[in-house]
């Protein structure tokens, strides 16, 4: 599977330096700071869209539960992390490959990135499919441009597609444990002219 | 690179909140043009603050990645190689352009941590410039605040949909005290209606037996 996972990164990118353009494309949309922006502003969007106070109450309280949902596909990660000290491509071909992107220093599997964009995706899609497919769009370009710089693996990706959905399923699961807190919560924002 | 990380990370935490301020205003004026909420609108049309929201979301990434053209930072001779280390200060040229952000959180980037504390801040910071723009929007659109005066003693409505026809500061108190009255019932229905598995009610019913 590795040897599979390994060829593809290094076919990938093996067009790196074939048009500079796209390789300067792919180092901004691989940047740490634009497309987690892109999901936070998509998380920030969908709090003030509501048209009626019901429709608002629903986009909240899935924002609150995806915001939960980021932060938990972090640890969840970090634990996988522990489990499974997967070296990052460069690591191990470094020789074969053309690094568009600084070389991080935590494990390869599951993609950190890709893990939070797909549980913010998978909170957007649940109250607007048209625009979660979008956020989904993105997160599945970040997870490439990281797969195309050389510092991820295609199943690396996948696993925290995964993760990243799996914890979203899953914290939408456990806030029946903190109700009503959630609500109220929701209630005291609102009581602040903010919900 | 011989630059102290917490140089850099102060450099990056000033920049990423201005991308974060800029972008969240932008996205929050979109969404509430959208949704007609115009306590918040900082111009007196909706298509003009929709204007206003894209217009602002592209400056502050155009920006933000533009930034190391004319500002000193870690993005000088050598930001295009990969490693952050190795980098020079000073500024980027157009060829070193889009990797120059790429900088190592323990080199002084910014961790997940420091731009989620950044972006809340700078999301706070969004609304209450919407909030205070809006209100003197609210002034020079035709819902004077004679008009607004009226609809709020005969509307009660709160939140994001007082302030479709309110500014923000004259819907807080209304939302406040609909909150206090209201928060009572909201924790007692709540518990009630709670999922089993639910702690709260657990907790309480255990300490009522």
């Amino acid at each position: 599977m590795t040897s599979i996972d390994a060829n593809i990164v290094i076919w990938l990118n093996g067009f790196v330096g074939t048009v500079k353009v796209f390789d300067d494309l792919i180092r901004i949309i691989a940047s740490d700071y634009l497309m987690p922006l892109v999901f936070s502003l998509g998380m920030l969007g969908l709090w003030f869209s509501g048209t009626s106070p019901v429709q608002r109450v629903k986009y909240q309280l899935t924002m609150l539960m995806g915001i939960s949902a980021l932060s938990i596909a972090n640890i969840v990660v970090w634990i996988f992390n522990l489990a499974i000290e997967r070296p990052r491509p460069f690591v191990e071909y470094g020789d074969q490959l053309n690094l568009l992107f600084y070389p991080p220093t935590d494990p390869s599997f599951p993609a950190n990135p890709v893990a939070v964009g797909f549980a913010a995706a998978t909170a957007a899609w649940t109250i607007n499919r048209k625009f979660g497919l979008w956020m989904y769009g993105a997160a599945a370009v970040f997870g490439f441009s990281r797969l195309y710089a050389g510092v991820f693996y295609p199943t690396d990706i996948i696993g925290g597609a995964i993760v990243g959905i799996a914890t979203y399923g899953c914290t939408t699961y456990l806030r029946r444990f903190l109700e009503p807190i959630i609500t109220g919560f929701v209630r005291l924002i609102r009581g602040l002219s903010a919900a | 690179m011989n630059t102290d990380p917490d140089v850099v990370r102060a450099l990056f935490a000033s920049h990423y909140f201005l991308l974060a301020f800029l972008s969240s205003l932008g996205t929050l004026q979109i969404a509430v043009a959208n949704a007609g909420t115009r306590g918040l609108w900082m111009t007196p049309h909706a298509g003009m603050t929709r204007l206003l929201g894209i217009v602002l979301v592209i400056t502050a990434i155009v920006v933000f990645f533009l930034q190391p053209l004319w500002v000193g930072g870690p993005w000088a001779a050598g930001s295009v190689e990969a490693d952050s280390l190795l980098r020079d200060w000073g500024t980027a040229s157009w060829d070193e352009i889009a990797g120059a952000r790429n900088v190592n959180d323990i080199h002084g980037g910014l961790d997940g941590v420091k731009q989620a504390f950044w972006f809340s801040l700078a999301a706070i910071s969004a609304f209450l410039v919407s909030a205070i723009a809006g209100t003197v929007t609210m002034n020079v659109i035709a819902f004077t605040e004679e008009q607004a005066r009226k609809t709020s003693s005969l509307d009660e409505s709160d939140g994001l949909e007082g302030l479709v026809h309110r500014s923000y500061f004259s819907n807080l108190p209304i939302s406040f005290r609909n909150f206090k009255s209201e928060i009572v019932e909201v924790w007692r229905s709540g518990t009630r209606n709670s999922d089993k598995w639910s702690l709260i009610r657990s907790v309480f019913s255990s300490s009522s037996k």
